[in-house]
């Protein structure tokens, strides 16, 4: 077993290799030496404390937004709109956080708490129809992500701007501030509620009884119907579940780093804790590297525009070479078994 | 009065055959895959190349033609990437499907940064868009009805003329008929000898050029620019079309009606001055809407189906696994 670990491992290592090589090749498309921008994003990402507390500080989303991915992987869902629960999530904290004087500490709960519930909320059409008709998921989530960020912008724009501000809601009270760790950043508890809920979703998965039939579901549903999984019920609570985290990765960034909700918020950080989630395999510790890999490239890309002439895109470029390599290489190693590759969400 | 109505009845027409053309393209590129047995996600990353490579054609060359054939062929190389690797390798279609678009997103604006210096979006720069097409004679045989027919850009025509062809196709010729086995039989396609890989693989490429002619149609008919994710969703709710449509395309065609009447009926309403965020949902509400509903409508057929696969499943692994695969 742990022969087989290492060597999955071992092939995801060669397929970020490869993908670095054609991320390469496309560097120089573009008129820039990979060399420079790997050692750019290298700087920017670990270059000193502050570096690695920024680096730190942008892995947090991508981790839990990772384990929200993680838990759908799991039951066999593909949540894709733990984009928009992070919207809406982030909205709803920063609501509770302008909106509502309460004492220091509970307000920061009530305000996550109410992330939970918002992101829990936004995904339950698509999880209800998922679990009793079979619709898509895939694709109803997608869509409701265009519908949650036009919506939390018309919240921010149109009833809750503040005054005189661009597009932005009011900042939140400082009684619902996440504490921050270090004074020379704003680097803050959110990421050790990511490492908390990561290892617990780990155990969670390991250790109990809930957590070995969602497996089931996810890999062998037939199985698991056999076996006395109500496999509907079960779709419906993981795709919520995911949500509901998918929820809290929007409260953790508002009330730690941004303390208001503004327009653009948070772009992408849940379609990079998808892939972290998809680069671990489904498993919520190896998500803590992989998204750390990715908080990584992207905090390194901030200095990325300012030293070379490369944009910051140039990181999902990247990102996206690593998973489609990663889905071929793995594939070519199971390529005996031709047949369980296929329609697995597992590499 | 009554006059005054009819033209904003045939202007609102229009302009729903105008918003209908892309997502219609793309959705009938989709129907290829759908058909062979493909779930395609990665629709909206090859619309957006092919948006994207369509201007630069364009500036490139000085002639819009040049720029569409540029916007196709970046489709096509997307389609025969996730060809490989979903025909081939076998891996999970929607993670390369999603993979792609992400790509598509990164690589457009990157290369947009290398060659323009900017971010956001191009205009100008000597761009040229597709001529409007004013069909003679419209004007005498419809009189104020003319809008209809008339004066669209080349890529409207071609993605309603798309329609009649893809049905002639899969009813009339062998690459449909074959293209509709491998998607609802493979194994009685294997049976007769069809090559299940070349025919995925055909259709994967089918789908890339009406997925990259979506795409120029975007950047030069719609409007004559290129926008950060300019495709803006169409190609997901291509895939939300496709997936209650499965594939036909008449209602393929109904579906995008539908949508696009919901683009121009939200483009009216911001003039009204609704507020804009609610507006733009308007299309993607619907999309979810008739997703839901239509499965909800679908659902004995869902049961029949589930039926019907889990006997081949059974038949499948009494033949080729006979001891049951054991749950790993």
């Amino acid at each position: 077993m742990m022969k087989d670990q290492l060597r999955a491992v071992s092939g995801q290592i060669i397929a970020i290799g490869v993908a670095l090589l054609m991320g390469a090749i496309i560097i120089l498309m573009v008129g820039e030496s990979p060399v420079r921008v790997f050692m750019t994003l290298l700087r920017g990402a670990f270059g000193d404390q502050e570096k690695i507390a920024g680096t730190l500080l942008q892995t947090t989303p991508i981790l839990i937004c990772g384990v929200a991915a993680c838990i759908g992987l799991r039951g066999g869902m593909f949540n894709v709109g733990i984009e928009g629960q992070l919207f809406l999530g982030g909205f709803a904290a920063a609501w509770v956080g302008f909106a509502m004087p309460l004492p220091a500490g509970i307000h920061t709960l009530a305000a996550l708490a109410l992330a939970v519930v918002a992101g829990a909320a936004w995904v339950a059409i698509p999880a209800y129809f998922r679990a009793r008709y079979n619709t898509n998921e895939v694709v109803s989530t997608i869509l409701s992500n265009y519908v949650a960020v036009l919506l939390t912008s018309y919240f921010t724009i149109f009833l809750f701007k503040r005054p005189g501000g661009w597009s932005e809601t009011p900042p939140i009270l400082p009684t619902s501030y996440l504490p921050e760790i270090f004074t020379f950043s704003r680097l803050n508890w959110g990421l050790v509620i990511g490492l908390m809920l990561a290892v617990g979703a780990a155990l969670v998965f390991r250790y109990t009884k809930w957590g070995y039939s969602v497996t089931m579901v996810g890999s062998a549903p037939k199985f698991a119907e056999y076996g006395g999984v109500n496999v509907k019920r079960q779709g419906f609570m993981v795709l919520l579940l995911s949500g509901a985290v998918g929820g809290l990765a929007g409260g953790v960034e508002t009330l730690g780093v941004h303390h208001r909700f503004m327009e653009g918020f948070a772009p992408g950080f849940g379609f990079d804790g998808l892939i972290a989630a998809l680069l671990a395999n489904g498993s919520p510790v190896a998500t803590i590297f992989t998204a750390l890999f990715f908080g990584a490239l992207r905090n390194g890309s901030l200095l990325l525009e300012v030293d070379t002439s490369a944009s910051r895109e140039i990181i999902t470029v990247i990102q996206a070479l690593i998973i489609l390599s990663v889905s071929a290489q793995v594939l070519v190693r199971k390529r005996g078994d031709s047949r369980a590759g296929e329609r697995r969400w597992k590499f | 009065m009554e006059i005054l109505d009819r033209l904003v009845n045939v202007a609102l027409i229009a302009a729903t055959l105008r918003t209908t053309a892309p997502i219609l393209l793309v959705a009938l590129g989709g129907s290829f895959t759908t058909k062979a047995g493909i779930f395609n996600i990665g629709l909206e990353g090859q619309m957006l190349v092919g948006a994207f490579f369509a201007v630069l054609g364009s500036i490139w060359t000085g002639s819009a033609l040049a720029g569409v054939a540029c916007g196709v062929a970046a489709a096509l190389v997307f389609a025969l990437v996730f060809a490989v690797l979903v025909v081939s390798f076998k891996a999970n279609e929607v993670v390369v499907g999603l993979a792609l678009n992400i790509l598509a997103g990164g690589m457009t604006i990157s290369l947009m940064k290398a060659i323009f210096g900017t971010r956001g979006s191009i205009v100008g720069h000597g761009i040229v868009g597709l001529p409007k097409v004013q069909l003679p004679g419209a004007r005498d045989l419809l009189g104020s009805w003319a809008p209809l027919i008339s004066g669209f850009t080349p890529l409207v025509y071609v993605a309603f003329i798309a329609v009649p062809l893809l049905v002639l196709c899969y009813n009339r010729t062998r690459l449909g008929l074959y293209i509709r086995v491998v998607g609802e039989k493979p194994e009685a396609a294997e049976a007769l000898g069809i090559s299940i890989t070349r025919v995925r693989y055909i259709a994967s490429l089918l789908c890339g050029l009406l997925a990259g002619l979506a795409g120029a149609h975007l950047s030069l008919g719609y409007i004559t620019m290129f926008t950060e994710n300019m495709s803006s969703g169409r190609g997901f709710m291509a895939v939300a079309i496709l997936i209650f449509s499965n594939g036909d395309p008449l209602k393929v065609l109904a579906g995008c009606l539908l949508f696009g009447f919901a683009d121009a009926f939200s483009l009216r309403l911001q003039t009204f001055g609704y507020p804009s965020y609610l507006v733009l949902t308007v299309p993607y509400v619907v999309a979810l809407v008739a997703l839901f509903a239509l499965s909800y409508r679908a659902r004995p057929r869902v049961i029949a189906e589930t039926l019907e696969s889990m006997r081949k499943l059974l038949s499948v692994d009494k033949n080729a696994e006979p001891g049951g695969k054991s749950p790993s």
